[in-house]
């Protein structure tokens, strides 16, 4: 087990609030008339955008222009989200929808990207400390790799995206709404099979 | 597999990625920026892709039809691979329009729209593309901008 030290503000319930929920909070400070409550809110949320937006494969300039997109929708679009609590999702969503329609217009999903990450992983793994832990992230990496792109895609949207609009990432997706569970449980299995023959049971 | 055995997975996902695919250092202050420029001046208007049908169309020889819209103001973009590999974009726009700028990085070039709001920029080496406008919407002046798109 990786300790989740580099994600921890990124941990739905490091505080013992859903990250939906400080969104929420902050979104509504904002509305209110805190206009640094904004900055509060994009400091939680970008985070979550970038990974959602890199799910869909997008070379990196690309992706910060898609999360800056989003940005710029919700400040100049936000008597459209009736309820502070929706904030959360209305984001992930709207980055998700320009991510798909920015991918789609480029006509592919860069795999080669995700190729290229590769090569972060031995920076981690130089302490030795550390080399445990960098053997695991390169058996994880190993394994969500051979999954095909879908699972990964899906894996990492609801692995950063701790409120998924189902019907909005199963619209994205092309799959039915009632599917998105059992696939989730198909993706996690898969990974699972994939990580057990090398390490024995986790 | 358990609902906890799950989120452990998840967890270990999210270390995963945030390990090999880092938040680039400096996004969320320019994001703070950006937003907070943008709540104070209100400088340009944001054109956003918009869906199918015309909204991103790659069809055949390589061609490529983008629509972007704020709901007001719509630009259609038809591009086309020229011989020597450059890119040929031929567009549209559907309101008075004084000047139309394409960027890619410090490379600007601008033209001026006929009066059925057509315009082509010949030419075009392939990179990250930006669409500018200037247009006129009863006596007021509003600039317009694309997100970037890959040629």
């Amino acid at each position: 087990m990786i300790d989740g030290v580099p994600d921890a503000d990124l941990d739905p319930t490091d505080d013992g609030t859903a990250r939906w929920q400080r969104a929420a909070v902050f979104f509504g400070a904002w509305r209110d008339g805190d206009s640094r409550a904004m900055d509060d809110l994009v400091r939680l949320m970008t985070p979550v955008l970038w990974h959602v937006v890199r799910a869909y494969g997008l070379e990196r300039t690309l992706a910060e222009d898609v999360v800056q997109t989003t940005w710029l929708q919700l400040v100049r679009g936000h008597e459209r989200v009736a309820d502070p609590r929706a904030v959360s999702a209305w984001l992930t969503t709207t980055a998700r929808r320009e991510a798909w329609k920015v991918g789609k217009a480029h006509g592919r999903v860069d795999t080669a990207d995700a190729e290229g990450l590769d090569v972060l992983l031995p920076a981690q793994t130089s302490a030795e400390d550390h080399a445990a832990a960098g053997d695991e992230s390169r058996r994880l990496w190993d394994a969500v790799r051979s999954l095909d792109q879908r699972c990964q895609r899906l894996l990492r949207v609801v692995a950063f995206d701790d409120r998924p609009d189902y019907a909005a990432l199963a619209a994205d997706l092309e799959m039915p709404i009632g599917s998105i569970g059992p696939t989730r449980k198909r993706c996690l299995g898969k990974l699972r099979a994939l990580l057990e023959p090398a390490g024995g049971a986790s | 597999m358990t609902d906890h055995e799950d989120a452990e997975l998840f967890a270990r996902l999210r270390s995963l990625w945030t390990g090999i695919d880092p938040v680039p250092a400096s996004l969320i202050d320019r994001m703070i920026a950006a937003v907070a420029t943008d709540s104070l001046t209100e400088e340009y208007a944001l054109l956003t892709l918009v869906d199918q049908p015309l909204g991103a169309v790659r069809g055949e020889a390589d061609a490529l039809t983008l629509q972007f819209s704020d709901g007001t103001t719509s630009i259609l973009l038809h591009v086309t691979s020229t011989a020597d590999g450059r890119h040929r974009v031929d567009g549209w726009v559907d309101t008075a329009t004084a000047q139309i700028v394409l960027s890619q990085g410090d490379d600007i070039r601008s033209t001026t729209p006929s009066e059925t709001g057509r315009f082509v920029f010949d030419e075009v080496p392939s990179g990250l593309t930006r669409v500018r406008l200037t247009a006129q919407v009863g006596d007021e002046e509003r600039t317009l901008s694309t997100p970037q798109f890959e040629l």
